[in-house]
């Protein structure tokens, strides 16, 4: 494995919103004009509810260097239970990558509501810095495994 | 082959300041799928919009990416477009590279590298899309209101005012609720009876409300515009259809039972009305009491009755029918102060009154013909205390929340002994005073000016001594204990949710909070609708509230109503669960998860080993799934997908930077 | 054993015979006198060919999907391990407790290459769970089998050498997919992993795909893993399911507090339901 400088190194980061909090969260941190590092891609989603496990290992396989679930807090789901749900299958999902052997850092979940722009900024703030930190990610990396 | 077409707004320099729009769109030219790119001034306006149409037809496009503000902002608009060409509306994704992009990023270079990266995972997606069709579900023109007090009897006014049919479900043998048992209502008081019973009247003669006092809403199935509700008559053993309310037989009725209505302070019969100006004006025997019915004994109501309408024998019954929408107003009850309170003398002393018995003490058709008497000896109380928050803002002893209307009628109550009894001494204690509406304030400062003597803190025991009743408390204004010697204590006490609401609730698909108060789908800007598409509610099943705001939040759920019984047709969002029922094992994963039960199980007809079989699959109600796609996370196979999210689309998303 | 081996032919017999059921599901002998494998009796007088030793290390549930259509019963040899599996497959829609009747069996741990077999080591429940009839005294269950020794083992250890030691194992897997074949969870219709239209995962073989397979599969059966560990066993590669098996069952149970699978038929599932309670620990 090749050493990297760490500091030159612009993580991607995959995150997966939902629609009715956390998306509408981003899009206010938008309207103030809030800064945050470029890093991070959105896929939309109606609902965190709708985050099948299964993708979190996808971003991995094909090149994030970290993934990023969020939702709405708990008793605000647009869908009343949908981030209930979500909250256990990722906090299944999170200890079972951890077993597997990728950092803890790299996979993580927030509640971000529609009016926490801040939180928002500060999370892609937080988690950025903490992915750049560790470094390109190579465990479970197709393109590594093939190269 | 796919034939996609990229738009990259400008958004004037919104956009194009800080992206370089026309490399984005270069880049967008050279992705796989795509046959023409280009940048739009203002991709939103008419002109802009004229342009893709015409682009969509010089070019065959058949699926569109608009890279522009964010799609919560536009999708809509868009999708309107796209209806008016060739295009599926549905075969659109917008690139959020405002409110994700421009606007967060500084740095030229990396927000348009990012604008490009966004542009090709919407195109990966959007070369999934599948063209979706909404479909309609008929309307059924009717309302059910569950729930006869003032909020749903506003309701249901409204609403067959406005044109339609309503059927009002009441527990209770009348309509009226709580408010007709009020004696004069805060900060006009103008007479609570005399101006509900005139609407109670207009609601039992109007041409487009069905009554059904003494009933209970047994089932609630279907959805949004078609809801089929079975409804429980619980037997009154007095045929209304015949019974003219003559009086007769409540008049010679010999058991005399405390009225619930006067709450305990006065007496009704066994064969009873409410109460007298009741909505019907007909009366129901209560069976638990009436000695005919419990020990075969009397029968006098039915000897004396001119028409024959007694039925002893009659039995609880079932009908249903088939409603648009439903209007939940299911009210609140008071707490039962007495098991919270054992300080208060836990209900031991009689002259220790709740808020509403002192509304009947003080009411003229009351049990005392509004004469304020001790309930123990009838003697006129020289004094009183009224003790706010009991059982509301207590959370050691019973509820946090405030019950909002009670510091206004500890006001009135005060103003009101003062009035009728000269020289009366009223002493309120109270945690804070809270006067938010109009001319609440001014009528708190006038109960003061008539001499009601505020004492900021809680009392802490209640005894009797003397015959008197001493109330010990703290000022917590001068730190010093107080103790008053008074004839009477009236307890505010804490609303609650009426009992069963929630499970009432339960049956059309409403949470309730953790108070048991029914949850709103919003509590901004959906105040009276429900996650329950179809169901909404009003008045106190959302939580305490006074007259004016339970009045104007039912007028609030009616004018919903309204809105929705005037559709012929409901456009269903396409965008909703679909199974592929050749892969399902029917593992019921997607049903446990469904937030709207919009998942049962079906049996098909199969083919295993050569046999025909039956197999158990997974089925979705398009009028109930409400398209957040829990299942299809929760399908280990996958075979029940969200269109127009599908796994398949999502995973090219995810893909889409890394080819 | 001889004891259970000879009521269990009486019993089978008996039931084929009075046409109760069209199918007796057991465990026949093979030219190995170390091993057993799975019988299918579908004649009263074939019960004697029945045997019940300490070899018979197959968990035979999952069979009785072959029967679940069909108009008769199909009797089963039921010890623990079969009794949850049947819990499981009912509890995930597959199976109706209508169409197999269970004989249930008290265990004592059965043997592999002469040692206590692997699977039985940590079994909690060698008396059935669920049966019709038990054939002989209920056994004493083992008290704590350190279930998640070796889970807490690998937990202990620093990420890149759980990391490497997952890339080493899942490195010899050939997709075989035997694993997903044995297992009672594993009772999908269709596997995720032939969804290829929406193209879950690749086919290749390499230790990439392999090891998405082997976490996906995991994780599919992570609230639902009735610990047979027929997977392990199966395992041509000797790849150790069982230890992240087992880690998500000790998180099922730390997490949601959800004891075990397959205890009973109508289970809920701790990612089928929820509590508002539950913990926030990624937050």
């Amino acid at each position: 494995m090749a050493i990297t400088d760490n500091t030159n190194f612009e993580p991607k980061i995959l995150a997966f919103c939902c629609n009715w909090c956390t998306y509408t969260g981003a899009d206010l941190a938008g309207l103030n004009r809030m800064k945050y590092p470029d890093n991070i891609r959105i896929i939309r989603l109606p609902c965190s509810g709708r985050v099948n496990p299964q993708f979190i290992l996808r971003a991995f396989q094909k090149g994030y260097d970290g993934v990023l679930v969020c939702g709405c807090h708990p008793g605000d789901c647009h869908y009343t239970s949908g981030n209930y749900f979500t909250r256990r299958r990722f906090l299944l999902m999170k200890r079972l990558l951890e077993f597997a052997g990728i950092e803890r850092e790299r996979f993580q979940a927030r509640w971000i509501s529609g009016s926490e722009a801040g939180k928002f900024r500060d999370t892609i703030l937080k988690v950025t810095e903490e992915i750049r930190a560790l470094g390109p990610n190579h465990r479970m990396k197709e393109a590594d495994i093939y190269d | 082959m796919a034939r996609a077409g990229v738009f990259i707004c400008h958004c004037g320099s919104n956009i194009a300041s800080v992206i370089d729009v026309e490399q984005v769109a270069k880049s967008a030219e050279q992705m796989t799928g795509v046959v023409y790119a280009a940048t739009n001034k203002y991709a939103c306006s008419i002109s802009g919009q004229e342009m893709m149409k015409q682009a969509i037809i010089d070019h065959q496009l058949d699926r569109l990416v608009i890279a522009s503000c964010t799609p919560r902002m536009h999708e809509t608009t868009f999708r309107k477009m796209l209806g008016k060409t060739s295009v599926n509306p549905y075969m659109l994704e917008v690139a959020n590279i405002r409110e994700q992009c421009s606007w967060v990023h500084t740095d030229k270079e990396k927000a348009t590298a990012k604008a490009i990266d966004l542009v090709r995972m919407s195109l990966a997606k959007v070369l999934k899309n599948q063209p979706l069709f909404t479909s309609s579900i008929p309307v059924c023109k009717k309302c059910l209101v569950i729930g006869g007090g003032i909020a749903g009897i506003q309701a249901a006014l409204d609403i067959a005012d406005g044109g339609y049919e309503v059927t009002l479900v009441e527990r209770e043998p009348s309509l009226g609720g709580k408010m007709v048992m009020l004696d004069k209502t805060f900060p006009t008081l103008d007479c609570s009876a005399c101006i509900s019973t005139p609407k109670m009247a207009e609601v039992g003669a109007h041409p487009r409300i069905k009554l059904m006092s003494s009933c209970e809403v047994s089932a609630v199935s279907g959805y949004i515009g078609n809801f089929e509700v079975t409804i429980k008559q619980n037997p009154r053993y007095v045929d209304h259809d015949i019974c003219t309310g003559c009086g007769l037989c409540e008049e010679k009725c010999p058991t005399k039972l405390k009225s619930s209505f006067d709450q305990g302070l006065g007496q009704r019969k066994a064969i009873y009305k409410l109460f007298p100006q009741a909505v019907p004006a007909k009366p129901v025997i209560d069976a638990q009491h009436c000695t005919k019915l419990t020990k075969d004994k009397c029968g006098v109501c039915a000897k004396v009755c001119p028409l024959g309408c007694i039925n002893f024998a009659d039995q609880e019954s079932y009908t249903t029918d088939t409603f648009g929408a439903i209007i939940l107003a299911t009210g609140y009850q008071l707490i039962d102060w007495g098991s919270h309170y054992p300080e208060y003398g836990g209900g031991a002393y009689a002259d220790v009154i709740s808020g509403l018995q002192f509304e009947r003490l003080v009411n003229a058709s009351g049990p005392t013909e509004g004469k304020i008497k001790r309930p123990s000896d009838g003697a006129q109380p020289k004094s009183v205390a009224i003790i706010k928050c009991v059982g509301s803002r207590d959370v050691a002893k019973a509820h946090g929340y405030c019950s909002r209307a009670c510091c206004m009628y500890a006001a009135k109550h005060a103003h009101q002994t003062i009035e009728k009894i000269a020289g009366a001494q009223v002493y309120i204690f109270y945690i804070d005073v809270r006067t938010p509406g109009k001319a609440y304030e001014e009528f708190y400062d006038r109960t003061r000016e008539d001499g009601a003597v505020y004492i900021r803190g809680r009392v802490s025991k209640i005894y009797e001594e003397n015959g008197k009743l001493i109330c010990k408390g703290e000022d917590t204004l001068i730190g010093k204990q107080v103790t008053v010697e008074v004839d009477l204590v009236v307890l505010e006490t804490a609303m609650e949710p009426a009992a069963n609401s929630g499970q009432t609730a339960a049956l059309a698909g409403v949470s309730a909070d953790k108070d048991g108060w029914l949850t709103e789908a919003h509590p901004k800007l959906r105040p009276v609708e429900t996650q329950s598409a179809g169901v909404f509610l009003c008045g106190t099943a959302q939580g305490p509230k006074d007259i004016p705001d339970t009045v104007a939040q039912a007028s609030a759920a009616a004018a919903k109503v309204l809105g929705l019984l005037a559709k012929d047709e409901l456009e269903t969002s396409p965008m909703i669960s679909a199974v592929d029922t050749s892969k399902c094992s029917g593992c019921r994963f997607c049903e446990q998860v469904c937030p709207v039960k919009a998942i049962s199980m079906i049996d098909i007809p199969s083919i295993y080993n050569g046999q025909k079989v039956k197999r158990t699959v997974a089925q979705v109600n398009s009028g109930l799934c409400s398209g957040c796609g829990a299942c299809s996370a929760a399908c280990r196979t996958g075979c029940i997908d969200l269109l127009g999210f599908t796994n398949k689309q999502i995973l090219e998303e995810v893909d889409a930077l890394w080819q | 054993m001889t004891d259970i081996q000879n009521i269990l032919r009486e019993r089978a017999h008996a039931l084929l015979d009075e046409g109760k059921i069209a199918c007796f599901i057991g465990w026949g002998a093979t030219r190995f006198n170390e091993r057993a494998m799975p019988k299918f009796i579908f004649k009263a007088e074939e019960s004697s060919s029945l045997v019940y030793n300490e070899h018979c290390l197959n968990t035979l549930a999952k069979y009785t999907l072959d029967f679940q259509y069909g108009a008769e019963k199909v009797g089963l040899a039921t010890r623990g391990c079969e009794a949850r599996a049947i819990n499981r497959l009912i509890a995930d829609g597959r199976l109706s407790r209508d169409k197999v009747y269970l004989l249930g069996i008290p265990c004592q741990g059965m043997l592999e290459h002469g040692k206590p077999a692997d699977k039985c080591v940590f079994c909690r429940h060698r008396n059935p769970v669920v049966y019709d009839e038990l054939l002989g005294e209920k056994t004493i269950e083992l008290q704590n089998p350190p279930r998640f020794e070796s889970v807490l083992e690998l937990e202990n250890k620093s990420d890149t050498e759980r990391y490497d030691f997952w890339q080493k194992q899942f490195a010899k897997c050939i997709r075989c997919y035997a694993c997903r074949n044995v297992c009672p969870a594993c009772n999908c219709l269709e596997c995720y992993t032939e969804q290829y239209r929406t193209g879950w995962q690749g086919k290749q073989a390499n230790t990439l795909e392999n090891s998405v397979f082997g976490f996906t599969r995991a994780y599919h059966i992570g609230d639902r893993c009735i610990e047979c560990g027929e997977c392990e066993r199966i395992c041509p590669m000797e790849i150790p399911l069982m230890k992240v098996n087992r880690k998500l069952v000790k998180d099922v149970e730390e997490l949601f507090g959800v004891e075990e699978s397959g205890l009973s038929e109508d289970e809920i599932h701790a990612l089928g339901s929820y509590n508002k309670e539950d913990l926030e620990e990624f937050m």
